[in-house]
C-alpha cells in the first residue's frame, strides 16, 4: 500500500463568494513542484505562445512556424512518441512495455472497429509473422465498414450526448464518416447545413436539439467545437482564466440568439435581435458578435421602420405557430453563418483546430493533451504543448482529416503500451507511461457481448468482405436496443450495481447470450467433447486469446465438478467469461 | 497516481476511494475490509468519524405536486388566505400547525419546521429539479440529487443493501431521481408499479448453488484480469458483482408481509403508509437514503378537499413512521424530511384551489440532527412573502447535510470545476439543528 | 300561474365581494340576502337596494368558513360553519342568540323544513342532525355514510335537503351515496347511489375529487335530483361536465342523467321549479353557470355563464329571479316571462 501520496491533505475550501463556483480548481501538478522538469526554451516559447493566443495577439500561423517543432513531414506516430518519450525521460520514468499482439489487436478492434475481434481474426493475427502486421491491421480496420460505424457512434456520443437517439443525425454522421468528411465541413453542416440537402439535413439536429435552450446551444457549441466551456463566464468574468469575460459568453450567445425552430421543426433565424446582459462594472450591455479569439463581426447597419420590425415579429409568430407556413426565408445577415466563417478562417481557427486534435486524442487516451478537454485557456496548459501544436498544424495542413490523425495515434508506441503496471506506484496518466483502462461505451459493449456469445464458426470468412459488411450492419442494429441498458460513461465512471444485477438475474441476458442454439457460443461449445478444446474456444471467442494455465485449470475444474449436466456447466463458464471485467473494458 | 481524475479532493473521500481502488487492484472480496483496517490504523480518528457518519439515514417524504403550507406547517387561520381549517397547538409551545395534522402536532418535539423557503421556481419540472438537487440547472453540469449525494456520502462501498431507493407509485409527475455526474453507481433503485426491485430474484432456470459457483468462477477470472491494472472502472465492476448476493437478499426488505400484522395495521392501509413501512425496513437494514414520493398534491381545484385526504394520509403515516423509528432507536440516526417542488398560493381560486407558489413555503425535518420543536422563519400575516429568515433550496440542503454530519461546503471536482455539496452561498439553518 | 321563462335568462346585477360567499338565504318578499362568508362572518345584503352594501352581523360569531344559512322564523337565521357550530341570530339586531356545538367536524350545509320548525345539518363527522329551530335542541341524528372512502381516506358529507312536504330528509356524501330519511322518525327509507359523481384516481394522482354537492326534491317529493360533477380525468381541476342525476328515489331508479353540454365543474345547488317541469342548477369550476333543464327530457332549456363560481342561490317567490352568491361576487339573474311584473311586486307564493 502506498498511502502517503494517496491521501492528499486537502482541506475543503469554504467559499461563499458568488463568483467562486466557477473557479477552476488548480490543475493538480503532475509531479510535486520540486520535481518539475526545468523548462526548456521551446517549452517557454510555447507557453508564451499560448498566452499570445489567448490574448489574440498572435495568430495561429505565427505559432505553427515555430522553429523548434519537428518537421511537418515526419510521420504522426513518430512525432507523438518523440514528445511523449522526451517527457518520460525528463520525468525519469520507464514506461510500461508494449502490449502483446493479441492485447493490441483487441484494443485496436475496439478503438477502430467498435467491437472485439472474432476468434478467427485473433488467431490469424497471432499466427501472422509479418513485421508490418500492425500497420496492415490498422489500415485494414480503418478501411473496414466497421470504422465509419464506430466513428459515427463516437461522434454521436460526443455531439448529442444527453439528447435522445436521433436517427437523422446518426444517418448524417454515418454518411460523413463513410467518406471521411473533413471536420470543418462537418462543423459547417451541423451549424448551417441545408435542409434541402438530403445528406446534410440530419446534421442540423445538432442545433435543432438545442434550439430551445440558448444557453445549452451556446455552451455546447463552444465546448464541443472550440474546447472552451464559457458557461462560467455567464454571470461574471471568469475569475481565474483571464481569457474569458462575460463579453465572450454573450458574444457566443449572440451568434445563436436569433436561431429558432419553426412549427415544422425547420431551423430558422430572425432578421433582428440583440443580446443584452448585465455586468457588475458597467451595468447593462449589448453583446457584440464576439468570437473567442477576440475577433468581432459587425452587422451591416440597416435602418428598420417600426412596421418592418412588426412584420418580422409576425413572420416569427407565423413560423412558430402555423403548420403550413412557407419555408423560412434566410435573413440578410446570418449570425450562425458568421460564426462558422470566423471560427474557420486562418487567423481565428486555432480553437477549432486544437479542439479537434484534443478531442480525438482524448477518444483514444481517455484524457486530452489539454485536460479537461473543455478547459482550453491559459490557466490550464497542455501537458505536451509542442505536440499539440504540431498535431494541430498537421491537421490544418491536411484539411482536417481526422482519419489521418487517428491512424497516427493508432500506430504510435504511446498507444500500444501495456495497461499493466508492475513496478510500484503507477505514474500520472498525464505522462502516458502506461495505457489507461477505458470502460466500453454502451454500443461497444453491446456489440462485443453479441460477438463474444456468437458461434465463432459462423462468422463470414476473412475473404468475404461483403458478407461481413452485411453482418456488421445487423450487429449494429442489434446493439442499438441493448446499448440503452448500459450507462454512457462520463468522468469518473463506475459500473452500477444495476448492471451486475441485470447480468446476474435477467432473463433477457440468459435468452440472448447463453442460449443453447446453433448460432450461439454455448451451442457450439456443447458440440466439443474435449474440455481443453472447449475452454480454448470459449477464451478465443470472448477474450480473443488462449487461456492462461491457471484459467484453463479453473475452467476444467469447473466442468468436471459440474459434469452431471454439461450444458448447464457450459452456460455457467460462458456467463463467467462474459461478465468478467475483461469484456467490460478496453485495456 | 493522479488525484486529478477523482471528483473530490477531500480527505475522507480519499479514504473511501483509495480503499476501493486498492481492493479493486487486489481484486478479492475479503481484501476490502482488510484494507479498511489498514486505513483505520493510519487515520484512526478520521475513520472513526466516518463510521459514525455512516450510521446516518434519510427518509425523504416527497410531497409531489406541491403540498400547501397553509394546510400543513404554516396555517393562517382567520386570514383571507387562510382557508377553513383551524390551527392547533402542537407539543412545542408557541408552534401551531394545521388541524389537518393532529398526529404530527402531538409529535412536534421530534420535528422542526422551516417556514421561510423562497425557491422562486413555480414550475413542476424546474421546481422539482431545484428541490431535488438543491440548485438551479447549469448548462453543462448534470447535478446529482439529494439521494445520490447521501448515497455517496453515507453509503458503504461494499454495502449489501442498496444505497438509494426511490419509490414513486403514482404516475403523475413521476421522477426517478438522478445521480447526475456521480454516475449510475449512485443512481436510485427505482420502484414504481410494484414493490419488487428489478433483477434481484434468481431465475428459476439456475439453482442457487450454481448461481454461487458461477459467481465464484467469475470472481476468479476477474481477479486475474485486475492484477496490475489500477482502474476505477475495474474496481467498480468488481464491487458491483460483489454486492449482487447481498442485494438479492435485500428483496425481502420490500415485502411488508414480513412484518407482524400489528405493525402493518399501525401503518394502515394506504399505499403511502405501506411505503413508509418499507422505508423503515430499508433504513433499519442500513439503506442510507429512501425517498417515498406521495403524489399528487397539485390542488388547483378543491384544495381543501384534496388536503383533507392527503394530509390525513401524510399525518398518519409520518406520525407512525416517527414513532416506529423512535421505538427502534433509529430516529436519532434517521432524518425524516417532508417537502416537494414548491408550496401553494395564498390566493384561493374560484375552484377553491390553490395554485403553484414558491415564494414562501415550508419544509419539515425530523429526527437525526434536528432540534425538535423548532420553528424557523416567518411568512407575512397572509403568507404572501417571507417576512423573516428567507431560505433558499441551497440553504435547506446545507441544513439537511449538516444535520447528517456532512460538511455542506465539501466540494467535488468536476473537470476543473469545484462543485460543493450544497450550492455556493448556501448556509445551514442553525436554528433547526440540534 | 308562473311568471318565469327560463329562455329569458339574463344577469341583471353583479356585485363584487372581498370574500367568498358560500351560502345564502333570502328574507321572504324582499331582496334582503343573508349570506355566509369565507371571513367567518354572516352578512346581510339588500340586493335590490340602490347601492347595496354587505353589512356584517355582530357579536361572537363563527371561527371558520360559514357554509350554511337558513331562515326559520320571521326574524331568525341559523348559520353553520366549519367550526362545527350552529348559531341562531336575531336578524334585526344582527346579533347571535344562541350557539350550539353541533358537530365534531366541519358543517357543510344546512337545510330547513318547509314549516320552518326543523333544521338539518350535515358535517364531515358524517352525521345528519335535526334541530328544533325554536329551542336549538337536537331532535335526532342519523347517518348512513361511512367515515372513510373505499380507498381509506376520510369521507365527507356535503349535502342535505328536505322534501317540499317536509316528510323526508335526504343526505348525500362524497362517494355518491344518498340516504333518504323520514323526518319524524329518523328511519332510513331509501338509498340511491350516484357513484359517477365521485372520482377516485387510483394511479395517476392517487386521491379523489367530486362528491354529491346538491340535493333537491321535486315539488311532489317523488323525484330527487343529485348534483355534482362527472368522472374527472385530471383531478387537479374541476374539468368534468357539471352533472345532475334525477332519481325516482322510492323506486330506487335513476330516471334522468343531465350532463351539462356547455359548462364544467360542480353543480353546487339546484332547485325544481314549482310546476316540476324544469330544474335550475348553478355552480362552476373557475367560472360559473346558471342552467335550466327540462326534467322530463333532460334537455337544456337555457343556460348562461355566471360571473363567478356559484356556491348557492335563492329564488324569489315568483321563481323568476335568482340571487346567486359565490366566489367574490353576488349576482342577480332574472328570467321573467314577457308580461311579468317586477320581482318585489310579485304575489307572495312560497316556493320553498
Amino acid at each position: 500500500m502506498r498511502l502517503k501520496s494517496q491521501l492528499p491533505s486537502h482541506k475543503a475550501i469554504v467559499k461563499n463568494d458568488q463568483t467562486s463556483h466557477c473557479l477552476p480548481r488548480p490543475i493538480p501538478p503532475t509531479f510535486e513542484r520540486n520535481e518539475r522538469p526545468p523548462m526548456r526554451k521551446t517549452v517557454r516559447l510555447t507557453w508564451l505562445s499560448l498566452w499570445l493566443f489567448a490574448t489574440g495577439v498572435v495568430s495561429f500561423t505565427t505559432i505553427s512556424l515555430a522553429a523548434d517543432l519537428p518537421s511537418a513531414d515526419a510521420p504522426i506516430e513518430q512525432v507523438i512518441d518523440q514528445f511523449i518519450n522526451e517527457r518520460l525521460e525528463t520525468e525519469k520514468v520507464t514506461p510500461a512495455p508494449q502490449a502483446d499482439d493479441l492485447n493490441l489487436l483487441r484494443r485496436l478492434s475496439l478503438d477502430l472497429a467498435g467491437r472485439i475481434p472474432t476468434s478467427a481474426e485473433a488467431q490469424a493475427f497471432a499466427a501472422n509473422t509479418s513485421p508490418t502486421k500492425r500497420v496492415e491491421l490498422v489500415d485494414r480496420l480503418l478501411a473496414s465498414p466497421d470504422f465509419p460505424l464506430h466513428q459515427r457512434n463516437e461522434l454521436d456520443r460526443l455531439l448529442l450526448a444527453h439528447k435522445p437517439n436521433d436517427g437523422e443525425f446518426r444517418k448524417y454522421l454515418l454518411w460523413a464518416t463513410q467518406q471521411n468528411r473533413p471536420w470543418d465541413a462537418m462543423f459547417r453542416d451541423m451549424l448551417i447545413g441545408s435542409e434541402a440537402d438530403e445528406n446534410q439535413k440530419g446534421a442540423l439536429t445538432f442545433v435543432k436539439s438545442r434550439a430551445r435552450e440558448l444557453d445549452d446551444l451556446t455552451n455546447d457549441t463552444a465546448s464541443l467545437f472550440f474546447g472552451v466551456n464559457v458557461s462560467c463566464a455567464k454571470c461574471h468574468d471568469h475569475p481565474l482564466a483571464q481569457d474569458w469575460k462575460q463579453d465572450h459568453f454573450y458574444g457566443m450567445t449572440s451568434f445563436f440568439s436569433r436561431t429558432y425552430l419553426t412549427k415544422k421543426n425547420l431551423l430558422a433565424e430572425k432578421q433582428v435581435g440583440e443580446v443584452k446582459f448585465s455586468t457588475k462594472k458597467e451595468g447593462q450591455k449589448q453583446a457584440a458578435f464576439l468570437f473567442l479569439t477576440g475577433a468581432t463581426i459587425s452587422e451591416p447597419m440597416v435602418e428598420r421602420t417600426k412596421e418592418q420590425l412588426k412584420e418580422f415579429d409576425e413572420v416569427v409568430k407565423k413560423q412558430t405557430q402555423e403548420d403550413n407556413a412557407p419555408p423560412p426565408e434566410k435573413p440578410s445577415f446570418s449570425p450562425r453563418e458568421k460564426l462558422v466563417e470566423v471560427a474557420l478562417r486562418a487567423e481565428d481557427n486555432r480553437f477549432f483546430a486544437r479542439n479537434c486534435v484534443n478531442r480525438i486524442w482524448a477518444q483514444f487516451f481517455s484524457r486530452g493533451i489539454v485536460d479537461p478537454v473543455d478547459q482550453m485557456h491559459s490557466a490550464n496548459p497542455p501537458t505536451h504543448p509542442e505536440l499539440l501544436d504540431w498535431l494541430t498544424r498537421d491537421l490544418v495542413a491536411h484539411n482536417y482529416d481526422m482519419k489521418r490523425l487517428i491512424r497516427g495515434i493508432a500506430l504510435s508506441q504511446t498507444y500500444s503500451r501495456s495497461s499493466e503496471w508492475t513496478s510500484g506506484e503507477q505514474p500520472s496518466a498525464a505522462i502516458y507511461a502506461v495505457v489507461k483502462v477505458k470502460p466500453l461505451t454502451p454500443r461497444q459493449y453491446a456489440l462485443s457481448l453479441h460477438m463474444a456469445a456468437y458461434n465463432p464458426t459462423q462468422w463470414p470468412a476473412a475473404d468475404q468482405p461483403d458478407k461481413w459488411a452485411q453482418r456488421r450492419e445487423q450487429l449494429e442494429n442489434t446493439a442499438n436496443g441493448w446499448s440503452n441498458m448500459f450507462e454512457v460513461p462520463g468522468e469518473g465512471f463506475q459500473v452500477a450495481i444495476d448492471e451486475a444485477l441485470l447480468f446476474t438475474n435477467n432473463k433477457r441476458i440468459e435468452d440472448e447470450f447463453l442460449r443453447d442454439s446453433g448460432d450461439r457460443l454455448v451451442g457450439y461449445l456443447k458440440t466439443l467433447s474435449d474440455n481443453s478444446a472447449l475452454i480454448d474456444a470459449a477464451f478465443w471467442s470472448v477474450n480473443s486469446r488462449p487461456p492462461r494455465d491457471e484459467e484453463r485449470a479453473a475452467l476444467n475444474d469447473y466442468l468436471q465438478k459440474h459434469s452431471t449436466d454439461r450444458l448447464v456447466a457450459i452456460r455457467q463458464i460462458v456467463w463467467a467469461l462474459l461478465t468478467s471485467p475483461e469484456l467490460r473494458v478496453c485495456f | 497516481m493522479n488525484p486529478g481524475s477523482f471528483f473530490c479532493g477531500s480527505a475522507d473521500h480519499g479514504v473511501n476511494r483509495r480503499g476501493f481502488l486498492s481492493a479493486a487492484a487486489l481484486g478479492t472480496a475479503g481484501t476490502f475490509a482488510a484494507d479498511m483496517t489498514q486505513l483505520d490504523l493510519l487515520r484512526h480518528s478520521a475513520w472513526a468519524d466516518d463510521v459514525k457518519k455512516k450510521e446516518k439515514r434519510v427518509i425523504l417524504l416527497w410531497l409531489a405536486g406541491g403540498a400547501s403550507q397553509f394546510e400543513t406547517w404554516d396555517p393562517k387561520p382567520g386570514r383571507p388566505t387562510g382557508g377553513p381549517f383551524r390551527a392547533i397547538q402542537t407539543a412545542s409551545s408557541g408552534v401551531q400547525i394545521s388541524e389537518l395534522m393532529p398526529k404530527m402536532a402531538a409529535r412536534m418535539q421530534t420535528t422542526a419546521i422551516i417556514r421561510s423557503l423562497n425557491t422562486k421556481n413555480g414550475d413542476h419540472g424546474g421546481g422539482s429539479s431545484l428541490m431535488e438537487t438543491g440548485r438551479r440547472k447549469d448548462p453543462g453540469i448534470d447535478y446529482p440529487d439529494l439521494g445520490a449525494l447521501c448515497a455517496k456520502e453515507l453509503g458503504r462501498i461494499d454495502s449489501a443493501v442498496p444505497d438509494y431507493v426511490s419509490l414513486y407509485s403514482s404516475t403523475e409527475g413521476r421522477r426517478k431521481g438522478t445521480s447526475g455526474f456521480l454516475g449510475a453507481r449512485y443512481a436510485p433503485m427505482f420502484l414504481s408499479e410494484n414493490m419488487v426491485p428489478e433483477n434481484v430474484r434468481r431465475l428459476e432456470t439456475i439453482s442457487d448453488i450454481d448461481h454461487q459457483d458461477r459467481a465464484a468462477l467469475r470472481d476468479l477470472l476477474a481477479k486475474r484480469f485486475a492484477q496490475n491494472r489500477t482502474s476505477d472502472v475495474i474496481g467498480s465492476h468488481t464491487n458491483a458483482y460483489q454486492r449482487v448476493r447481498g442485494l438479492m437478499a435485500s428483496e425481502k426488505l420490500f415485502d411488508i408481509e414480513q412484518e407482524p400484522e400489528a405493525m402493518r395495521a399501525k401503518y394502515g392501509p394506504t399505499q403511502f403508509g405501506q411505503q413508509c413501512l418499507i422505508a423503515r425496513r430499508l433504513v433499519e437494514a442500513g439503506v442510507p437514503f429512501v425517498k417515498v414520493a406521495r403524489a399528487w398534491w397539485d390542488s388547483h381545484g378543491q384544495n381543501f378537499e384534496t388536503h383533507r385526504e392527503l394530509c390525513a394520509d401524510l399525518d398518519h403515516s409520518m406520525a407512525v413512521l416517527l414513532d416506529d423509528l423512535k421505538d427502534r432507536g433509529l430516529l436519532e440516526h434517521t432524518l425524516v424530511l417532508t417537502f416537494g417542488e414548491f408550496g401553494r398560493t395564498p390566493q384561493i381560486n374560484p375552484s377553491l384551489g390553490r395554485d403553484h407558489f414558491a415564494s414562501a413555503w415550508s419544509a419539515s425535518l425530523s429526527g437525526c440532527g434536528v432540534k425538535g420543536g423548532a420553528c424557523y422563519g416567518k411568512t407575512d400575516p397572509d403568507g404572501h412573502t417571507v417576512a423573516e429568515g428567507e431560505a433558499s433550496a441551497g440553504d435547506l440542503f446545507a441544513t439537511i447535510l449538516t444535520a447528517l454530519g456532512i460538511d455542506p461546503h465539501k466540494e467535488y471536482t468536476l473537470g476543473a470545476r469545484p462543485v460543493p455539496l450544497s450550492d455556493f452561498g448556501s448556509k445551514p439553518i442553525k436554528e433547526v439543528l440540534a | 300561474m308562473t311568471t318565469s321563462d327560463p329562455t329569458k335568462l339574463k344577469m341583471t346585477k353583479e356585485f363584487g365581494l372581498p370574500t367568498i360567499a358560500f351560502c345564502v338565504a333570502r328574507v321572504p318578499n324582499s331582496g334582503r340576502l343573508i349570506f355566509g362568508s369565507s371571513d367567518f362572518k354572516l352578512y346581510e345584503f339588500d340586493a335590490l337596494a340602490e347601492k347595496p352594501q354587505p353589512v356584517a352581523f355582530n357579536g361572537e360569531g363563527h371561527q371558520s368558513y360559514v357554509t350554511g344559512v337558513v331562515l326559520c322564523a320571521p326574524n331568525i337565521a341559523v348559520s353553520g360553519s366549519y367550526d362545527g357550530k350552529l348559531i341562531w341570530w336575531d336578524l334585526e339586531k344582527r346579533e347571535p342568540i344562541r350557539t350550539v356545538s353541533a358537530h365534531e367536524l366541519w358543517i357543510r350545509r344546512l337545510a330547513v323544513s318547509p314549516d320552518g320548525k326543523t333544521i338539518a345539518s350535515v358535517s364531515d363527522d358524517m352525521q345528519c342532525k335535526l334541530w328544533n329551530a325554536e329551542t336549538g335542541e337536537m331532535l335526532r341524528q342519523f347517518s348512513d355514510h361511512k367515515p372513510m372512502t373505499p380507498h381509506d381516506f376520510p369521507s365527507m358529507l356535503y349535502a342535505v335537503t328536505f322534501s317540499p312536504d317536509g316528510k323526508f330528509v335526504a343526505t348525500g356524501d362524497k362517494v355518491g351515496h344518498v340516504a333518504i330519511w323520514e323526518t319524524n322518525s329518523g328511519a332510513k327509507v331509501a338509498t340511491v347511489e350516484a357513484p359517477t359523481l365521485y372520482t377516485w384516481d387510483p394511479r395517476q394522482r392517487r386521491h379523489s375529487i367530486g362528491g354529491i354537492r346538491s340535493l333537491a326534491f321535486s315539488p311532489d317529493s317523488k323525484l330527487l335530483a343529485v348534483g355534482g360533477t362527472g368522472q374527472i380525468g385530471n383531478i387537479d381541476h374541476l374539468e368534468a361536465s357539471a352533472r345532475t342525476e334525477i332519481f325516482d328515489w322510492q323506486a330506487g331508479q335513476r330516471v334522468k342523467e343531465i350532463v351539462n353540454d356547455k359548462f364544467k365543474g360542480l353543480v353546487e345547488h339546484h332547485v325544481f321549479d314549482p310546476s316540476g317541469q324544469w330544474i335550475v342548477s348553478s355552480g362552476g369550476d373557475n367560472g360559473g353557470f346558471v342552467s335550466f333543464h327540462n326534467v322530463e327530457t333532460g334537455k337544456t332549456l337555457h343556460q348562461d355563464k355566471a360571473p363567478m363560481h356559484v356556491h348557492q342561490f335563492a329564488l324569489n317567490e315568483a321563481c323568476d329571479t335568482l340571487f346567486a352568491v359565490g366566489h367574490h361576487k353576488i349576482a342577480i339573474f332574472e328570467f321573467k316571462a314577457e308580461a311579468a311584473k317586477p320581482a318585489e311586486a310579485a304575489p307572495a307564493t312560497s316556493t320553498n
